[in-house]
């Protein structure tokens, strides 16, 4: 992929931004943050829509090329839970598990925003299973294989806009939580940090875990992207992070929309040593970044700062 | 007094001996004491009481009585933040406003673990009130006032929590096999606009069995200019579903209004954490005044649920 800019260690690709408006067949408000994986060569991606009057869904994307996307008509998931699911679904996540796919997402109701995880063998045909977080509670990214026996995942209560990880043997209880990565003082992440991209296993077998940091400005929030590695045996355990950001708003597309300077994301495909990053761009498109592990490796082991 | 309202204007009548118990009657150095929960075993009332030091944080000290009215105090504190283990570092800030809930004979504490990371539900257990084994933090944080139900429903445990989330106190229920991995969570009630519980609730004393449902002695906070009112409210659930309401207070039961009530480290606070309903069919209920005393207060416990059922006649 051609380097457009060498200020960020994810180098945009040049067709960005991927997916926007104007690919979609009906008038929707906004498109963002895709969880993503490849299967039998097709690039699948699970984009959050808001419609018009404000609700939002999950779609699907499909591509040969992983740059190239076509995007369903109709949503793969929709508000399905009066209750919990009243405002929309959101910020799908899709952990491959064996021989399943595990979709975390938002729901949005007046009570808050929860995570509820879903089921799906060939993303045609999806299985609800339960609201596994207390409420204001976002990130949900799951393990793709179980830590000492137990179910992981890890996620972002609003108190405190900490990384935690909690166990569970069954999907349904939850505990054992702990908090593994807070905000750093006069770092890019100053004010709250979150799960973007579900664990990845790297070759030598620790845990590579894409984040989200954001600083308060006195125009608003803006949202970077950063990496930490976790303990191949203990992921609660952080052994490394970049003292800086790996993506940081910069281009038109990052800078303008209904929330301008972000950059967030919710999935990345590993092709050999090769990760591609699908985020959102100021919550308005999809957009296409790469890098590789060694080159993430290289910034974590230069940062001496705190992790 | 009123002689429309010869027991007072509150639906609980105030013992004239309040408060029962303030920082005098401790025996060690401590900025307040406030917040305690009770459990009669036999013919004496053991109070587990949150004791502020001066220097901020909370520890626990246990109080005895054999009416349930003059309170000693004991020496020494019972519980005290971990300094070592995996519950220090939830703990660094303190432990505060313990529920006691007997099941099957074991006495379980449910506290909030405080620290740089939030407020914590955790649980303890207690054979003597004086020895705590820690079992687990069992919520994420941002969550507290978690109380545990007496008894198992359809084979689960059960518990009250509040998780503030981004500051709607809402109370919820949530469900475990095992007391230390929860979930399905589900939220029980919210705050009324335009009511005395319009801005914050949450639990308050360990349910209390009856034919009519759960009775949930609850906390309701309204916002004002001057800050909020911490009022105290009643509620029945469902005994089967835990998470449904079957009727709800309209009045609180218990409003601020004597000094020790108005006057303290945060002034204008009923906030109820202990109840005893004793075989002469009263209810004495436990609470913390002003955030800086403990008093007690007490009804006919029939009425205070026909006065839940919304009952004009109560």
């Amino acid at each position: 992929m051609p380097r457009k800019k060498q200020h960020d260690i994810i180098h945009r690709w040049e067709g960005n931004p991927v997916i926007t408006m104007e690919d979609l067949s009906f008038q929707v408000s906004g498109i963002c943050n895709a969880g993503a994986v490849k299967i039998d060569n097709i690039y699948l991606l699970l984009v959050t829509i808001e419609t018009l009057r404000g609700h939002k869904k999950l779609y699907i994307a499909r591509s040969e090329d992983g740059r190239y996307f076509d995007v369903d008509d109709k949503p793969f998931m929709a508000q399905a839970d009066k209750k919990y699911e009243e405002i929309g679904v959101m910020d799908g996540r899709i952990t491959p598990f064996e021989d399943t796919y595990y979709i975390s997402y938002i729901a949005e109701s007046h009570y808050g925003y929860r995570i509820r995880l879903a089921k799906t063998d060939d993303f045609k045909t999806v299985t609800r299973l339960g609201f596994v977080s207390e409420v204001d509670i976002k990130g949900g990214a799951l393990f793709p294989e179980k830590i000492n026996g137990r179910f992981a995942r890890l996620e972002r209560p609003w108190s405190g806009g900490r990384i935690w990880i909690s166990y569970s043997e069954d999907l349904v209880y939850w505990g054992g939580s702990e908090v593994i990565l807070s905000p750093r003082a006069g770092y890019w992440d100053p004010h709250r940090v979150g799960d973007a991209v579900p664990p990845i296993r790297v070759k030598d077998g620790r845990w590579l875990l894409i984040y989200y940091g954001i600083k308060d400005t006195s125009a608003g929030p803006l949202f970077r992207i950063g990496a930490v590695f976790l303990d191949a045996d203990d992921p609660a355990r952080v052994v490394s992070r970049t003292n800086i950001p790996i993506l940081s708003p910069r281009e038109r597309y990052e800078r303008v929309g209904d929330i301008q300077n972000l950059v967030f994301s919710c999935g990345a495909i590993l092709e050999n040593e090769n990760l591609l990053l699908y985020y959102g761009g100021s919550d308005s498109c999809i957009c296409l970044g790469s890098t590789t592990i060694d080159r993430i490796d290289q910034e974590c082991l230069k940062s001496k700062g705190e992790i | 007094m009123n002689k429309h309202f010869p027991l007072g204007y509150d639906i609980l009548h105030r013992f004239e001996g309040n408060p029962i118990i303030t920082i005098e009657d401790i025996p060690f150095r401590c900025n307040t004491v406030f917040n305690g929960t009770v459990i009669k075993k036999g013919d004496e009332y053991f109070l587990l009481l949150r004791v502020e030091g001066q220097q901020g944080y909370s520890v626990f000290a246990l109080a005895r009585s054999k009416d349930g009215l003059h309170f000693t105090v004991e020496d020494e504190p019972v519980m005290t933040p971990a300094r070592r283990g995996p519950f220090a570092k939830y703990e660094t800030r303190g432990i505060e406003d313990p529920r006691i809930t007997a099941i099957d004979g074991v006495y379980y504490v449910m506290y909030t673990a405080y620290s740089q990371y939030g407020t914590r539900i955790a649980l303890a257990k207690t054979d003597d009130f004086h020895h705590y084994k820690r079992i687990a933090l069992v919520s994420e944080p941002g969550n507290k006032d978690g109380i545990l139900f007496p008894e198992k429903i359809n084979g689960e445990y059960v518990r009250l929590d509040r998780p503030i989330g981004k500051g709607v106190g809402n109370m919820w229920v949530s469900y475990s096999k095992n007391l230390v991995d929860w979930g399905k969570s589900e939220i029980l009630m919210t705050p009324r606009p335009g009511m005395w519980d319009s801005y914050r609730i949450g639990a308050s004393v360990p349910p209390i069995k009856t034919e009519h449902g759960w009775l949930e002695i609850y906390h309701g906070v309204k916002m004002t200019v001057a800050g909020p009112i911490y009022r105290i409210g009643t509620v029945l659930l469902d005994l089967e579903q835990p998470h449904k309401v079957v009727a709800r207070c309209n009045k609180p039961i218990l409003s601020p209004r004597e000094d020790y009530e108005r006057i303290g480290d945060v002034g204008n606070v009923a906030f109820a954490c202990g109840a005893v309903v004793e075989n002469t069919g009263e209810i004495k209920v436990y609470y913390g005044a002003a955030d800086t005393c403990i008093c007690v207060a007490t009804a006919e416990f029939e009425n205070l649920i026909a006065i839940t059922l919304n009952r004009k006649d109560a």
